[in-house]
């Protein structure tokens, strides 16, 4: 696995700290400390990365590759020391590895084992130094970890801390452990964590402090998860999970939310670590057809660190939020990453389109198709939504279900025929004496919108299969037969 | 589908429409989105001979309106409002017309052509033609020559002004006592050559009858013309500009429009043939190269896409050669054309001597 740069190399051995944690099933800690060293010239920055997961094996470190140029050979002379211990040695093995060396002839160079008295324990350490500001690094890894905490990890504790040499004895500490909430388990899925991630990334709005003058509960966000996973080889499984949030503010202009911005960030992370945009994420993304969704896409744009999704006439008040995760899952056994996992398009669309349709399967009038919202404009509800999506659709809110109804009920009550109306009302589950048109019109008007929205939902899970037979030459069949009146030309069909 | 309107025909009508409401009330009872399945019929594919499966008065699939697409939904939502105005219409024996059923909603219809296209699915749907739901229409063509009829018991007679032209009447379902001594029917494509015919006095000197749809035929036109050919028995013959349009107007008198497929059987007219204008009639009639008037590019396509309607192939396939020729030519004309060398030449020498070589063909 190549890395070109310090901050890659630095995700890696976090991602593989996490994952040996996550395969031992216990509570851990995954610690980072900077020390500056003083007697160095230049100055140096000591790195340590450690956590309390299973032992690390030799071919997590034995096969990453560092490039021979740029700005980190200057920076980092390439050692890293490893110090690893599994639960039932009775030592910490040590040793060192040259990662500008090439792979191939690259060898460690054992050092000193640790005795450890008898004592169980697990976990590894991975200590670099490198020539950089230790501020630098601090708000780099302070970043990370504020990334990282959107996939929730349960069984792990994560620190950052820094000696401020400049001021002796100082110290500063970032303890990224947070409460769960009670929903929160080992047991739950890492889905489940995902979207409760998500959910607290959105409350905080990416930093550190939630924000309690937009968000004062979990109440205000809505969410939704989806997860695929296929057969890699006959351990291993690619697994794609995403998570989708909404939130709906009051006052859009008095937010943290730039103002005019309604923009959606998609964080993206493989192997539980942040990961820049691939064109294989993007693809996907503009891949899906959002209009089931009552959404209109204008572009997908890559940040490097996340996507931009950017909506036509998206209202300011209405948000959208979304997460995707990739990553290798071994089945049978613990085994350390020795490629870097893959993305691949068509199971990231499957998951986003997954947690959408999740999305909207628990939160019944959201989230729509560009159609229902349309069809359903008299329910309260969805003319709530309206009022915050209207605008999406470049058309004006059309009441079809009343005039729909009101037909309808037109049709019964105003045939001569009482053998009828009676048949009909009885249908409607009204009562012969309920026959005012605007009871029968409502009675109507409601089984109109329970079943759009019932079989909006029920879509999602099938393909739409096109109702007409001869689709392509549907719109060629309806030009006025008398084309004369209408000014249209006949010999368009 | 056609025939007169009778109580017990309106009786029927109402009838499928209560079927209709009923099936509707019951699928959104059961929480169905779907509301209701309109066959879909076809006059033509461009398919092959061999690959060709049209079937003439047989429905070729169906389209289901549901809740879940915003176009179903605008097309029920006018649907539903015609059928409420029909409804009204036939409780109450009146009649309407397209255009009055359009100002009854007009910022919903939008468009007249919103209101025909629900007429026609509402047609379908019952069964039945337009007139059944006593909807019609403004009556656009002419007719003169040697014919006399009687409307809703008001008679018309054309023979004592053979070359006056008269109104083809409205509610075609109330044409009666149809009498004729002619010997053809002559359809004219133009109100133009219809004038022409009128000022050469062509039925004083000609014993036929002369139509004009003015361009595309409205249905009372087709209907009034079918009715003729199969109660005089009469030949028919067509008279077109030599162009894509021509020839599509054409078709349409002899097999039907698209659009009202579904009614093919009651308005078209499978015995009309066609007069000309033919691509060649330019060399027997020796037209200047200045009448003739290159093809677009629009024309030659609209061309190419006429010649691969399955009908032409199977019934007409020399009217085929006649139009390969005209793309062939790369240039088209129209009737009047014909009026260069002498302005009755249509009606003194072009006509009477198609029409007497096709009497002699048909003998």
């Amino acid at each position: 696995m190549e890395f070109a740069s310090l901050q890659d190399l630095c995700l890696l051995l976090i991602s593989s700290a996490i994952r040996r944690c996550i395969c031992s099933e216990r509570l851990c800690r995954l610690s980072v400390l900077l020390q500056r060293s003083p007697a160095s010239d230049p100055p140096l920055v000591r790195i340590s990365i450690s956590d309390t997961g299973l032992g690390s094996c030799i071919e997590e470190f034995q096969n990453l590759k560092c490039p021979v140029e740029g700005i980190l050979a200057e920076t980092w002379n390439g050692i890293v020391y490893v110090r690893t211990t599994n639960i039932c040695d009775k030592e910490i093995s040590c040793y060192q590895l040259n990662l500008k060396e090439n792979v191939t002839t690259r060898k460690p160079i054992l050092l000193p084992s640790n005795i450890k008295h008898g004592v169980k324990f697990s976990g590894t350490e991975v200590c670099l130094s490198v020539s950089e500001s230790i501020d630098v690094l601090l708000e780099e890894f302070n970043c990370f970890f504020q990334k990282i905490l959107v996939l929730k990890v349960p069984n792990i504790a994560m620190e950052v801390m820094a000696d401020g040499q400049d001021v002796p004895g100082s110290r500063n500490d970032a303890v990224f452990l947070e409460k769960f909430s009670p929903s929160s388990s080992f047991a739950a899925s890492t889905l489940d964590h995902l979207k409760f991630g998500l959910e607290s990334y959105v409350l905080r709005h990416g930093s550190s402090l939630a924000c309690d003058s937009c968000f004062p509960n979990r109440d205000n966000l809505r969410s939704g998860g989806g997860m695929v996973c296929e057969d890699k080889h006959k351990t291993t499984k690619l697994v794609v999970e995403a998570a989708v949030v909404t939130t709906e503010i009051s006052n859009p202009t008095n937010n943290c939310f730039r103002a005019g911005c309604s923009n959606t960030k998609v964080l993206c992370f493989k192997d539980f670590a942040p990961c820049s945009i691939s064109e294989a994420l993007l693809k996907a993304l503009t891949g899906i057809d959002w209009k089931r969704y009552g959404l209109a896409l204008e572009c997908a744009i890559d940040q490097r660190s996340h996507a931009l999704l950017k909506w036509e006439h998206m209202p300011l008040s209405f948000h959208i939020h979304i997460v995707v995760h990739c990553y290798d899952k071994h089945v049978f056994e613990a085994m350390p990453l020795l490629q870097k996992t893959r993305f691949d398009k068509k199971l990231i669309r499957k998951a986003v389109k997954l947690a959408l349709d999740d999305f909207k399967n628990k939160h019944a009038g959201v989230l729509l198709s560009a159609d229902t919202l349309k069809v359903s404009a008299c329910s309260r509800r969805n003319q709530e939504q309206l009022l915050k999506l209207a605008s999406i659709f470049h058309l004006q809110i059309s009441k079809f279900a009343p005039d729909l109804a009101k037909s309808i009920a037109g049709l019964v009550l105003y045939s001569s025929d009482m053998d009828f109306k009676e048949e009909c009302l009885a249908i409607l589950g009204l009562q012969p004496h309920q026959s005012e048109g605007e009871i029968v019109g409502e009675n109507i008007k409601n089984k109109i919108i329970s079943a759009i929205e019932v079989n909006d939902r029920r879509q999602q899970g099938t393909k739409e299969v096109a109702p007409l037979l001869f689709e392509g030459r549907h719109e060629l069949q309806f030009v006025d037969d008398e084309c004369d009146e209408d000014g249209l030309d006949p010999m368009d069909l | 589908m056609a025939g007169n309107l009778g109580r017990s025909e309106r009786i029927d009508i109402m009838r499928k429409i209560r079927e209709l409401t009923r099936s509707m009330i019951v699928e959104l009872s059961n929480g169905s989105s779907k509301m209701i399945a309109i066959d879909r019929f076809k006059n033509y594919c461009i398919n092959s001979i061999e690959n060709c499966c049209c079937r003439f008065n047989l429905s070729e699939g169906k389209e289901i309106l549901t809740l879940q697409r915003e176009s179903h939904v605008r097309r029920l939502d006018v649907l539903l409002r015609v059928l409420l105005i029909i409804q009204q219409l036939l409780r109450e024996n009146r009649h309407s017309s397209k255009r009055d059923i359009y100002y009854m909603h007009p910022s919903v219809f939008t468009d007249q052509s919103v209101v025909d296209r629900a007429i026609n699915d509402i047609c379908i749907l019952l069964q039945c033609s337009r007139h059944n739901l006593n909807v019609v229409s403004v009556g656009n063509g002419l007719v003169m020559g040697w014919l006399r009829f009687a409307e809703a018991g008001r008679r018309s007679d054309c023979i004592k002004k053979p070359n006056s032209a008269h109104s083809i009447p409205v509610q075609v379902e109330e044409v009666t006592d149809i009498a004729s001594p002619a010997n053809y029917i002559l359809v004219v494509e133009k109100e133009s050559v219809f004038q022409r015919l009128a000022n050469d006095h062509f039925c004083s000197r000609n014993r036929c009858i002369v139509i004009s749809g003015r361009g595309y035929p409205d249905v009372p036109t087709r209907r009034f013309l079918r009715l003729l050919v199969d109660v005089l028995a009469l030949p028919a013959f067509c008279l077109v500009d030599c162009d894509p349009y021509g020839f599509d107007i054409l078709t349409t008198y002899r097999f039907g429009s698209m659009q009202m497929a579904y009614d093919a059987k009651y308005l078209r007219i499978p015995q009309l043939h066609w007069l000309g204008a033919f691509a060649s009639d330019s060399d027997t009639y020796n037209l200047p190269q200045q009448c003739l008037i290159p093809l677009t590019l629009e024309d030659k396509r609209r061309t190419e896409a006429l010649l691969l309607r399955c009908y032409l192939r199977r019934e007409v396939p020399h009217w085929r050669l006649e139009l390969e020729s005209m793309l062939q030519r790369g240039v088209k004309f129209e009737i009047e054309a014909l009026s260069v060398h002498n302005i009755s030449f249509l009606s003194e020498e072009y006509l009477p001597s198609k029409i007497e070589s096709e009497l002699t063909k048909g003998k």
